[in-house]
Formats: structure tokens, sequence, C-alpha cells
């Protein structure tokens, strides 16, 4: 660059950020007009929101965001998060501050044990039909094999559930890493003697590799037999039949032994249903205002859930999508959380 | 003023629709001609798992002196020799035997198949610049689309496991060895291919005689990248299903078990190393017969 170029150049970059500083000052005006608004921020200020990795806690998430944004003025970040990570962080450290989809089953001792603490509190039952986990087989399997009605039964066909890569073994697909499902499902496993039986535990790796697998599948209308959870958009796509456990809920049996990692002797037991709960820490209790308020009065049916995740799934919609569209459509539902002030709010800023 | 801050869009309904007809394509392509496919990798699956039979189950003995009579005789060096024998010591002391032995199977046979797919590619391209022109963009993407994104269309047609895991590691591990190769025949000088001509040699015996071994060098440290790109898609390959050291590392990103994670990345770094130096010196064994100097 000569000497020559040099003032044309910094007098075209000037020229450049003026004009963009002016695009951006015409924002400006709105602002001190919101003082009620501003006062609001003060009551709620900063919230962290776990945005975990499967479509139901994304959806609520984004849900989450925007209420408390644009409803009680609060400044909400969003940030990714899985059941573990999250609610060991927010036990050890505090953050993030909320957990808006929780499945607490799977670390209730020590969960129990901060809520007793005060560090964490069980704001509202977030899905108030619980998640329904266990084993479950393709509707079409089940209507061809009307005999297999539980584990068991299904355990005693391995012909039927073929395992991707092990020849002459059935496949009984685990979930991934991170996931408490990882070690209820192998406890399981090792609880029903499936590997005598002739069967191999297929470790998925990713969310994406257990959806696919159950694709592929179905659209091959071929054998699939593993865990899965509802509410979730994959059983409102492809139906699933899920397999009677064959023996009731051994609560202390599940909790004491199959949810920890080195569970020595598994019981068979059915999964209990999975309580979800938001959970929130004592800071964000002590400061949020009455944004508190509603963490503690949001929750809804699956019924609901599962029609809003089918949706998201023939729209190809993000957990953005989602919520937008569930607070669009469906404000008979959401406006029992908030007050009409609040609602009022929210509507306008969509 | 607003549509230059946001930035105009196809309508909402529109993108929509045209995710949807791409998916619903997809989804009959794939129950059409799925199983078809499927059948073709078999030959291939069964590979994989031979291979990764004969490590895993052959004594550990066995296989620990099969990999240092293979470094020693590509090497003829003691110090890697050794070296190889105490990585592998210390690898299955700390318990990570079977997932390493998993990893090196699939990873060799990756490799294996980058080379053999690879290699020609390279060459083909250093001869005529209008395929060069057609594969870099090809090359480029390889390199660049998020594994994943590919990934869930192979996984939809050839299911979870190796295959698929292949497909991953080879996708990404061949750009290197493609593009290095074309580079090191293209920069051989021009008055040697002259002198080549003027003796009289055909264009296989430049190819062969001429060209191949003066780029040795570079086409060695494409080949080099090539092995520690597929290592290092090893927790990629393990994010749909593939087992060996990709899937402890997973375990412990997702439940925060740091020891766990970097035992098992030291372990990963370890075979690369191995796998690295012995195919270096090779390589540079090979250059000493000829005469060329290495940089």
């Amino acid at each position: 660059m000569t000497m020559n170029n040099f003032p044309k150049l910094s007098l075209s970059i000037l020229a450049a950020v003026v004009t963009l500083a002016a695009c951006g000052k015409k924002e400006e005006p709105a602002a001190p007009a919101a003082t009620a608004e501003t006062a609001a921020v003060q009551a709620c200020g900063k919230v962290t929101v776990a945005n975990m990795n499967w479509q139901s806690a994304e959806v609520l998430a984004h849900i989450d965001k925007i209420i408390l944004s644009s409803g009680y003025g609060c400044e909400v970040e969003l940030v990714p998060g899985d059941t573990m990570p999250t609610l060991t962080a927010m036990m050890e450290k505090g953050k993030p501050d909320v957990a808006p989809e929780a499945w607490v089953n799977a670390v209730r001792e020590p969960l129990d044990a901060a809520v007793k603490a005060g560090r964490l509190h069980y704001a509202a039952e977030a899905l108030t039909d619980g998640g329904i986990e266990g084993w479950w087989i393709p509707k079409y399997l089940a209507d061809a094999h009307p005999e297999i009605k539980t584990i068991d039964d299904a355990l005693m066909q391995p012909k039927l559930f073929p395992a991707p890569e092990v020849k002459d073994k059935g496949g009984i697909y685990n979930c991934p890493a991170g996931w408490n499902c990882q070690l209820t499902t192998g406890a399981a496993f090792k609880a029903w003697g499936a590997a005598d039986k002739g069967f191999v535990l297929v470790n998925t790796g990713s969310a994406a590799g257990l959806d696919g697998s159950i694709a592929k599948a179905y659209e091959r209308q071929q054998g699939w037999l593993g865990y899965y959870w509802a509410p979730t958009s994959i059983l409102g796509k492809y139906e699933m039949v899920k397999l009677d456990a064959g023996v009731p809920v051994d609560k202390a049996g599940f909790e004491g032994c199959n949810t920890k990692v080195d569970c020595e002797n598994p019981v068979k037991s059915d999964w209990p249903k999975a309580v979800v709960f938001t959970v929130i820490t004592d800071s964000f209790k002590k400061t949020g205002g009455p944004a508190v308020g509603y963490l503690e009065t949001r929750s809804w049916r699956n019924e609901t859930v599962n029609q809003l995740l089918a949706w998201m799934s023939d729209n190809q919609a993000t957990g953005e999508d989602g919520a937008k569209y569930f607070l669009k459509s469906q404000p008979e539902i959401w406006a029992t959380w908030v007050s009409p002030e609040v609602a009022e709010k929210v509507k306008a800023s969509l | 003023m607003s549509t230059l801050v946001e930035f105009p869009t196809m309508g909402a309904e529109q993108l929509s629709s045209l995710r949807r007809t791409i998916d619903g394509s997809f989804r009959t392509f794939s129950r059409e001609y799925g199983e078809t496919l499927e059948r073709l990798f078999d030959p291939l699956r069964e590979f994989l798992i031979f291979s990764e039979r004969l490590l895993t189950q052959s004594p550990w003995p066995v296989v620990i002196g099969v990999i240092a009579l293979i470094a020693w005789l590509a090497s003829r060096s003691l110090k890697i020799t050794v070296g190889t024998v105490l990585t592998l010591l210390a690898i299955g002391y700390f318990g990570m035997w079977i997932d390493t032995m998993k990893t090196v199977s699939m990873i060799f046979v990756c490799t294996v198949v980058a080379l053999a797919v690879g290699l020609p590619i390279g060459i083909a391209m250093s001869r005529w610049d209008k395929l060069q022109r057609a594969i870099n963009p090809a090359l480029d993407v390889m390199q660049t689309m998020p594994s994943f994104v590919y990934l869930i269309p192979v996984v939809m047609l050839l299911g979870i496991g190796r295959v698929a895991g292949m497909i991953a590691v080879v996708v990404y591990a061949i750009p290197p060895v493609i593009r290095f190769t074309n580079l090191g025949i293209r920069l051989v000088s021009k008055d040697l291919l002259e002198a080549a001509d003027a003796f009289g040699a055909s264009v296989w015996q430049k190819m062969f005689k001429v060209q191949l071994p003066l780029a040795l060098p570079t086409i060695m440290a494409g080949i080099n990248q090539t092995i520690m790109l597929s290592l290092a898609m090893v927790v990629i390959a393990s994010m749909i299903g593939v087992q060996g050291l990709g899937q402890p590392v997973l375990k412990a990103i997702a439940n925060q078990y740091f020891t766990m994670g970097m035992f098992n990345g030291l372990a990963i770094v370890g075979i690369a190393i191995i796998f690295d130096r012995v195919s270096q010196t090779y390589g540079k064994r090979l250059q000493k017969h000829l005469e060329v100097v290495h940089g």
C-alpha cells in the first residue's frame, strides 16, 4: 500500500463505520420509552437456561426464553446441555440457572441432597405425565407377532431383531453416553440375562445414531428392539409399541443400583415413570422476581408435546420455530402459566 | 433500513416445503435402493469384522510381536521398534487394549482403502488438468462439509456401524493424499522430464521411474496426513456406533470424566505416532535406495 492509497482507504473505512453506526442509532430512540421494562430487567436480570439436546427439551427451552425475555424482561442466554453434565454443573457450580426439562431419576439422591441443602429448588413438574421410558419394538412387528408382549417374549426371538454387525445375534439398541438411560438399559440387559439369550448391546454413539437406526429399520420394515422414550417426535413419526416389562417397578433396586455406573447386580424392574422437573438454582430463585413464579407453574401434557413434536418433524422446524408455533397457535394452554399482562407482552412480541 | 439489516429470505413456507421435498425423495430412494446398496458393502463389512476379530482375539504377545516385527522391517530403527513396543505395553496396562485393537484394525483398513483409492486419483489428476479442475471442488467439499451432514443419509442407507464409520473416515482422510500426490508429481522439474523424453522413456516409464520416485517426499507427507486425519475421525466414527477408542472418549466428554478422556486420547496419539514414524522412516528408506535427498 503506497502512501497515496492510505488516506483514501481510511476515508472509505470511516464512511462505512459511520453508515453502520447511523443504522444502529435508529433503534435507540425506542429504549427510553420502556422504563417499565428496565425496571423488570432489574427485577429479573441475566438468566442462563440449559438447552438440552433432545427435541422436547429444546422446544421448552426456547418457549422459556421467549416468555422470560419478552414477558418478564429477563436477559436470557441459552447454553447447551445434557442431563448429567447440566445437573452436575448446577449442583456443583450453580450454573446454569434453569434446567427446564430435567429428567431427575438418574441423579435423584444427589439432587434431593442439594435441594435439602437449599442450593437448588424443584420448580414445576415440566411434563405432567412424566416421561415414559422402556424398550420398544416397531408396530408392524408387534402386529405380525402378537405373541410378543413382554421383554421376556422378545428376548426369546433373537432372530427377529438382528444385530447390525454381529452375525446370528440379536441386537438391543442402547442410548448414547451421557444419558442416564445408557446405564439403566445396560443394567436391564444384565438383569434379564439377554447376553445368554443370544443378544448383544449395540452402542449407537449419539442421538443421531439411535434415531437413524430406528428410521432405517422402519423404512425397510426390519426388526428393531431398543431403548426409547416418550414424548418424542420419532415415536410420533414411526409408530412403536412399548414392551411390557413383566415385572412391577422396583424403585429401591432401580435407583439404588440400575442407575449407577458400577452396578454389579442390577434388578429386573420396569422403568419408573420418569419424573421431569424444572430445576432452578437458589440464586436465581432469590433474584428472579415474578419470572420464578412462571417457572413454578409452567407444565404441559405429553399429548401436547407429542403433537408439537410431530408438527416440528413434519416441518423440519428447529426448537425456536416450534416454540413460536406453539405460542402462536395454542395461547389457551400457555396463557394459564402467566399473568394476563405478561401474556399480552408475549403475544405482542411474536 | 430494516431490509438492509435483516437479509431478505426465501419465504418460510417455501424453505420448509423445499426441505420436505428433498427429504421425501431421499426417503423414497432409501426405500428402493437401500437394501441393494447395503448388500454391495457386505464384503467390506465382512473384511472389517474379520480384521477386527484377528487383532482382538489373538493373544496379545503375538500381536505386539507382529506389530514390532512390521515396525522393524519397515524402519530398521531400534528406537522406533522399542518405542512401539513400550507404547503398546503402556496402552494394554492401562486397560485400553481391546479398544485400541479395534481402532487399529478400523484405521488400518480405512488408511489402506484411502491410499488405494487416493494414489491413483492423484496420479491421474497430475496428468490431466481438466480432471484436476473437476476433482478439486469435490475435495474441498470432502474436507470441510461437517461429517454428520452426509452421515445422516449414510446411516439411513447402511445402518450404524463399521461401514458407515469407514465411509466417514475415508471421505475425510482421502483428500490429503490426493492433493499431495498431485502436487508432488506436478512439482517434478521439467528439465528432468525432458531428459527422460530425450532418453526415449514411454509415458508409464516416466511416471514410475522418474516422476513417482522424485515426488516421493511429498507423497509421503500426504500419506502421513491421511493417517493423522483417519485417527482424528475416530471420535466422530464412534458417534455412529463404531467401537474402539472413540467411545470411551465420547463417554468421557458426555459424563465429564476428564482423566478417562485424557488416557484414551493419549492412546489415540500413541497409535498415531507409531503409524506415522514407521511409515515416514519406511518412506525415507525408499528414498535412500533411490539416492533422493529428503528434506
